[in-house]
């Protein structure tokens, strides 16, 4: 090893997780750990942590992701059971020690084939819009707020987002960074109800807010410490019934209360809303509730 | 002289973003959270040189490498006209303050293009929505930094130095400071005006950055916070004066306490949406702006 990768191996393990069933408390646990850095990109991590058993529908997206990491990488499958922070250590020394790396899953070739549609073939019209080789490409349409002509960007986010509850895909209609259209696709993993304890929930929220510090005091039990953590979220946010906001249920949480509260289907909550604004109002809902609501849509 | 002064910048650069990064590690503390040593951004800097750089499907290969030079020149160019000791700085500009003025707005563009360059959604996001906030965040900027040269009667930054001999800028102009560091949180991407790299959009414009590339853009950032407080501590701090130390000593001490206060308050803050912060940048940082530049003009006169 060269004096680098020495340097290198006593840093925190870069770990991205991709979190199946019943999983998402533990990951979570698992990542107040100082030996590991959870990210919050596959880019700069160099192991992926595949916790539980990962649904069918959900493995080709872990396979895609499994490609983005950068070399050497490696992946890791952990059951929940005991502490996985030995083996992500020991995984990342033998990375660095030139062992293990892993080769891609999937070919390196676009997902769809060249669509023969519009005068540059890509599907769409003009210069803009389709999906050439499968990467949807932005296309002119009116904006929700003022008919304005910009452009809008069709993608499907997750199921492994970090800042989505685990397994729920959603395709989102983007002009800028305001959502115009949103269609959810599949719903969060089941993860029991030690993940939607009110520590769990607030710490999430507090993460999103910038505050990563008072995320790790509250999911340890301790009281945060930030400055306008209740505030940062504008009054009326993500409301689904009088006096019952986001800023009203990171209060509930914090001071320690459960949340019962009955969401709308979500492209009645967050179309309109700014990305930012749209990602607050999804963690303002614990994963048990989200996944209540996406399979009541489903059915309805 | 010069030239020595001129070497002396990347020196000053590396020590402060190390310094920067070592204070990142270290606020924890405050939180009763584990905190990190001195050694951990050097071990996590080693981490990301050992990974690959990789490069996304048909990125604009000129701007990915544009913006983090840009970034990281801003910085030196910005740092280069603070003074080291009474009277002498690197480069000894009659209008530093413009200079200084010029390479925060170029800030944004640097970290636009950065956004741009992958060809990725996320990074995109990011880059849009930083201009939208940074742009507003320029202008009480301006009138903050041309409040300080008012009792000096020049833009030159050692004569902004100088002026501040009988009284600091931070006690003459008590809302100056306070103004000026919500432009050092914007410059350096941090806690509540990071909307380019924030956890919402997985780190925004340095979504798709990995290895060397990653680390190259994060030394940027922290270079930034060393010019910025560097800056700072000239124009409301005084500087390199004071007694029995050097000049140069003064400055350090000066630019560490603003970057720990810079570090504190992007950790402490929490951020709100971004039509809120335009909101809030619009309506009550830049009249807060205007009534600060009124009030020091008057003092002026």
């Amino acid at each position: 090893m060269s004096w680098l990768t020495r340097l290198a191996a006593q840093a925190a393990v870069p770990v991205y997780p991709c979190i199946g069933p019943g999983l998402l408390a533990a990951v979570e646990w698992l990542f107040l750990s100082p030996h590991l850095r959870r990210t919050a990109t596959p880019r700069a991590a160099a192991i992926l942590l595949v916790a539980g058993q990962i649904p069918p529908r959900a493995q080709a997206g872990l396979d895609r992701l499994h490609d983005q990491l950068p070399h050497p990488r490696a992946s890791l499958t952990w059951d929940g059971a005991g502490d996985s922070t030995p083996d992500l250590r020991r995984l990342w020394r033998e990375l660095l020690a030139g062992r293990g790396d892993q080769p891609d899953r999937l070919p390196d070739t676009p997902p769809n084939e060249w669509r023969g549609k519009g005068d540059h073939g890509q599907g769409g019209k003009g210069m803009m819009g389709g999906v050439p080789y499968g990467r949807p490409m932005a296309m002119t349409a009116k904006d929700l707020r003022d008919g304005l002509e910009l452009d809008a960007y069709t993608a499907r986010f997750g199921p492994f987002a970090p800042m989505l509850p685990p397994g729920l895909e959603v395709e989102i209609t983007l002009q800028g960074d305001v959502i115009t259209k949103l269609t959810p696709c599949a719903p969060p993993f089941d993860q029991g109800l030690d993940a939607s304890t009110p520590s769990a929930c607030a710490a999430r929220l507090l993460h999103l807010l910038g505050l990563p510090l008072d995320a790790r005091r509250v999911r340890t039990g301790k009281r945060p410490m930030g400055l306008a953590r209740l505030r940062a979220l504008p009054p009326g946010l993500g409301e689904v019934a009088p006096d019952n906001d986001a800023r009203a249920r990171l209060t509930a949480w914090l001071a320690g209360r459960e949340d019962e509260t009955h969401i709308p289907p979500l492209p009645d909550l967050l179309t309109g809303l700014e990305w930012h604004e749209a990602m607050l109002v999804l963690n303002s809902f614990t994963p048990d509730a989200l996944r209540r609501a996406c399979l009541e849509e489903a059915e309805a | 002289m010069t030239a020595l002064l001129i070497l002396s910048l990347p020196l000053t650069l590396a020590l402060g973003a190390w310094l920067a990064a070592s204070l990142d590690r270290l606020a924890p503390a405050l939180w009763g959270l584990p905190a990190a040593g001195p050694l951990t951004p050097l071990r996590e800097a080693a981490a990301l040189l050992a990974q690959q750089t990789i490069r996304t499907e048909r990125p604009d290969r000129l701007t990915l490498l544009l913006a983090p030079a840009l970034y990281l020149t801003l910085a030196a160019v910005g740092l280069s006209v603070v003074p080291l000791w009474p009277g002498v700085a690197p480069i000894e500009s009659p209008v530093g303050i413009v200079i200084w003025g010029s390479c925060e707005a170029l800030t944004i563009i640097a970290v636009f293009l950065h956004g741009w360059s992958p060809n990725a959604p996320f990074p995109l996001i990011g880059a849009y929505r930083y201009v939208a906030i940074a742009l507003p965040v320029m202008l009480p900027s301006m009138f903050v930094l041309i409040a300080a040269a008012l009792p000096a009667g020049s833009l030159s930054v050692t004569a902004i130095v100088a002026s501040q001999e009988p009284l600091w800028n931070v006690l003459r102009q008590p809302m100056g400071l306070p103004l000026f560091l919500l432009v050092g949180l914007t410059l350096t991407l941090r806690g509540p005006f990071d909307y380019a790299d924030g956890a919402d959009i997985a780190d925004g414009t340095s979504a798709e950055d990995s290895g060397a590339g990653r680390a190259l853009w994060q030394f940027a950032r922290l270079s930034m916070l060393v010019a910025f407080s560097a800056m700072a501590a000239a124009v409301f701090l005084g500087g390199p004066l004071g007694p029995w130390l050097p000049g140069p000593v003064w400055l350090w001490l000066k630019t560490a306490a603003v970057m720990a206060l810079t570090v504190l308050l992007g950790h402490a803050v929490a951020r709100t949406s971004p039509s809120r912060m335009l909101g809030l940048l619009w309506v009550v940082a830049l009249p807060l702006s205007f009534l600060h530049l009124a009030i020091a003009g008057v003092l002026a006169l």
